[in-house]
Parts: structure tokens; sequence; C-alpha cells
């Protein structure tokens, strides 16, 4: 039963009508425009799923959000390449992007990682000057990302000081939190090369 | 299968990429075939770049983005309308005026020629002829009537100007990122981020070109102006503003700007004390341009070596005229910054890699 045929019925039977209007298409057309900040697919919401920015208000996300370029990526498009000189840093919006190294020997390339929904890559190429893509980024289905590029964090500087700081700040974490993965992996592989060295001394010993 | 579906992928982004460069393509024929629209709209584009690093700066002292452009607006209109509404008529009237001067420095110059031609038939038996003179004064008498004549029309254009530039600048402050967004959005993946970077570094150099040649001009002018005033030479102003739109021409700008008000002391006072003191203010006004607000100035002006400086120069006049000369500078900047792009893409990346 739709709710004006609701209504009717209860006027004509002299029912208690509601105190408050309920009216769904209201509240639809509410939470469909553009500049209510509910919507659960609009950017600044997006951004607040990412864990590296809980450091960021609702408002310095929306500010954000009004730095970053939407980009639409179809089926294996590359989104960048390896040794490409990069200039900015991209959220996944929507879609996966597999991130590929290519293998030394052969021509083939090896896919380290795939990232989802809420992932970020290329964030060196933020700070580098003239930074080079380590890896190969390609789209898989139709991929939307969000991408915020050198320029955008010079005028996010000039502009809203504050909110280039939480940016840097951001990235910073992200980039000590690799490095230290890094040095964890560089300390496992020094332990196991002194192990192998102990190894092929002891069998030189035994010879 | 997977085959097709890459061709089609690749069919697909090289139909984007030349949608996009024809689009802009378009859009650059458009505009030059159009000179009326396009010159107040460069212009317009030209004050939006010096004007809009200004915008973060009053944004800094807490001011909204709105508030900060309403604030620079009319800052700017005030400085544009009254400087224009205060010097049009009097540019005007010195410039009529200059044209009943001229008789004066051409019967000067016919002087001078009789005891020049006197001089050499003497010593050397050549006679001069009358008329090499006579069709020197003829020429440069036309030259300098046309462009006099012209000159209010050109300001009576500017009072056009001051009605389109000033709507320009504002809708280019107020949507200007929107009209790059739509630009951006345009763009193929594949040259996205080169793209998006070649751009604002083009634009920002600009924008530091023109700002840094403004002040050199307008700092250039004003002490040719004032030096003048104070000489008690006539048509200070006329040829204060001479000299500075002169000065934008890098190496014989100074040269063109202090000819006119030499000729001018000249003819009008012959070469006596006023005519070193002229002499001494050109050379001073320049000394100062080139020790201090040059260096002060150079680090914003576009790093281009004194050979490619003056081929450039040389290679707009021969197409564009004055207007050429002036662009040329930024235009051959422009072409460096692309240039160097293409070979860090085509060598030194793949050295790195």
């Amino acid at each position: 039963m739709s709710y004006e045929k609701d209504i009717q019925d209860k006027i004509d039977t002299k029912g208690d009508l509601p105190e408050k209007l309920d009216i769904s298409l209201l509240k639809y057309f509410w939470q469909a425009s553009p500049l209510s900040g509910s919507r659960p697919d609009s950017v600044p919401k997006f951004l607040r799923d990412i864990d590296v920015l809980k450091n960021f208000s609702d408002n310095e996300l929306r500010i954000l959000s009004q730095s970053l370029h939407l980009r639409v990526f179809t089926d294996g498009e590359v989104i960048f390449s390896q040794k490409d000189i990069g200039v900015g840093l991209y959220f996944v919006y929507s879609g996966q992007v597999d991130v590929r190294v290519e293998k030394e020997a052969d021509e083939d390339e090896n896919i380290i990682i795939t990232l989802d929904k809420n992932d970020y890559f290329g964030e060196l190429a933020l700070l580098q000057e003239g930074s080079v893509r380590n890896a190969t980024a390609v789209s898989r289905d139709t991929t939307q990302l969000l991408g915020i590029f050198k320029p955008d964090v010079e005028y996010l500087i000039e502009s809203y000081p504050v909110v280039a700081t939480k940016l840097l700040q951001s990235i910073s974490v992200i980039i000590a939190n690799r490095l230290y993965s890094v040095t964890q992996e560089l300390k496992r592989v020094k332990h196991r090369l002194n192990q192998m060295e102990a190894e092929s001394a002891k069998a030189l010993e035994k010879n | 299968m997977p085959k097709p579906l890459r061709k089609t992928k690749v069919q697909g982004e090289v139909a984007r990429l030349v949608f996009f460069f024809s689009s802009i393509l378009l859009c650059f024929i458009a505009l030059v075939s159009l000179p009326r629209l396009a010159a107040p709209l460069s212009f317009s584009y030209v004050i939006y770049l010096i004007m809009n690093p200004v915008i973060p700066k009053l944004m800094k002292l807490g001011l909204g983005k709105n508030t900060s452009l309403a604030i620079l607006f009319i800052g700017l209109m005030f400085s544009i309308t009254y400087p224009v509404i205060k010097l049009v008529p009097m540019i005007t009237t010195e410039s009529q005026n200059f044209r009943y001067y001229i008789p004066k420095m051409e019967r000067y110059i016919k002087e001078k020629y009789r005891v020049v031609k006197s001089e050499v038939e003497s010593k050397t038996g050549f006679e001069l002829k009358d008329n090499y003179a006579a069709d020197a004064i003829q020429g440069a008498r036309e030259a300098v009537t046309s462009f006099l004549l012209y000159l209010p029309q050109y300001l009576a254009s500017t009072i056009e100007w001051i009605f389109l530039v000033p709507l320009f600048i504002f809708f280019l402050l107020k949507d200007g990122h929107k009209m790059k967004s739509i630009v951006l959005r345009l763009t193929p993946n594949s040259i996205f981020e080169r793209f998006y970077y070649l751009g604002h570094q083009f634009n920002r150099k600009l924008g530091d070109y023109i700002f840094a040649k403004f002040v050199e001009a307008s700092i250039v002018g004003i002490i040719i102006t004032s030096g003048l005033w104070a000489l008690d030479i006539k048509f200070a102003l006329l040829l204060g503003l001479i000299s500075a739109v002169t000065n934008i021409i890098p190496y014989v700008g100074p040269f063109l700007g202090a000819i006119p008000g030499l000729i001018m002391v000249v003819a009008d006072q012959g070469v006596g004390p006023e005519f070193g003191g002229v002499l001494i203010l050109y050379i001073v006004a320049n000394a100062i341009d080139i020790a201090l607000v040059f260096p002060i100035l150079v680090s914003k002006i576009v790093d281009l070596h004194p050979i490619l400086v003056v081929i450039s120069v040389i290679l707009g006049s021969q197409y564009f005229g004055l207007i050429g000369m002036i662009i040329s500078i930024p235009v051959a900047a422009a072409v460096k910054l692309i240039v160097a792009e293409i070979y860090r893409e085509l060598y030194a990346v793949r050295t790195r890699g």
C-alpha cells in the first residue's frame, strides 16, 4: 500500500493522521542531493574509511576530496608502467588493481599484489623529484581511481596548510610503515644469509 | 579472445587521444581567427596568472575563498579602472600635442642637414641632394602621424576592454579550477599525469615570467616618467609609457625606449645640459633595472640562453611584429619545457631504468 493511499484512507475513515511527514521520496531526494553530505557513495565518505586518513576532520576530508581527480580505467588498462615518471598517488575507489613487477631474466611479469577498494599506491611519486615508478599498475574490471598529484599538493600547501600537513603526515605514516616492513625483511634476509654462510663454512670444514 | 579485446582498448585510447588533441587544436584555431575576442581573453589570462597566487595568501589570513576573491577583484577593478580613466585623457592630449610638435623636429633636422651638406660639400666636393633628407623626413612623419592618429583609437578599444577584461578575469578566478577539471577529465589516461604536470609547470613559469616583467616595466616606467618630470621635459608620461612598454623586449627594448625621448630633447632644446640629463636618466633607469630589479627577479624569469632569447625575439618579430617580440620569450620557454620533457621521456628514464 502506498503512503498516499494510506493517508487518503485515514482521511476517509477519519482515522488519526501521523504527526510528522514520513515521505520516503523526500528522504530519497534529500539524500540524493549532490550538496548533501549524507550520500553513502560520496568521495568524503569513501575517504573516511581509509585508515591512514583517520586524523582528518569531516571538513578537511571535504576539502581534500575537491583536490582529487576521479579517473576511470577499463579492464586491463595500464594505469602506469614500471620506469615511468610519476607525479601522483592513487586511491582505489572501486574495482581492483594488479601491481606487477617485470622479471629480470625473462619478459614475463610477476603479479605481486592485487589492490582492492580503499587501498592506495604510488605514494613515493608524490614526494620524490622525477620519481620513477617501481612497478606497473593494471586495472582489473572497470576501476575507478582517485588520484592526487604534485600540483594538487602544492595548491593545498598554499591554500589549506592544515589539510596539506595532515595529508603529508598520512603519507609519512604510509612510508614509515613500508620502511619498517622493509627493515624487518632485511633483518630476516641478513639472518638467513648468516645462517647460510655458517652452513657453508661447516660444510667446507667437513670436506 | 584477449587479443581482439586488447585491440579495441588500444583503438579506444587512440580515439580519445585524437579527440583530445583535435579539441585543443580547434580551440586554438578559434582563438587565432577571432582576435577581437582572443586579445582581451589572453590579456585577462595574463592578469589571472598574476592574480591567482594572491588568493591563497588571502585565504591564509582566515578569509573564505569567495571573500578573498571579492576583495581581490574589487581591488583589481579599482587599480585598473582608476588609472585608465585618469590616464587615457592625459595620454590622448599628450599624443595630440606631440603631433603638433613634429614640424619643429622636422625643421631642426632640415637645419642640421643643411649644415652637414655644406660641410660635406666643402670637404669632399660631393653634393648631397636635398631629396635624401626630404624623403627620410616624409617617411618618418607618416609613420609617426599614423601611430599617433591610431593611438587614441587603441585607447578607445581599451575602454571596451574595461568591460570585457574584468568579466573574463572574474570568471577565470572564480571558475578557473572548474575549467581546468573539465580539461583534465577529457585528458586520456595514457597522457594524464604528464599533461597535468607539464601544464601546471608551464602555467607557473608563464605566471612568474609575466609578473616579473610587469614589475620590471613598471619600475622603469615610473623612474623615467618621474625623472623626465623633474627635468621638466615635455610629454614625460607618454615617454615613460613608451620606455615601460619597450622594456618588455629584452636587450633591444631599453634602447628603443630611449630613442623617442632623446630625439624629443635634441629637437626641442638642442644638444645641451637637458640632453645630457635625459641621457643620464635613461642610463640610470636601465642600470637600476640591470643591477637591482633583474637580480631580484632573475630566478622568476625563465632561464633561457641569451642566444635563444635573441633568436626567439627575432623570429617573433618576423612573424607577429611587436606582439611577437613580447610573447616570443614565454613561448620559447614553453617549447623548451616540452622538449626537455620529451628528452627525459626518451633518454633519461631508459638509462635510469
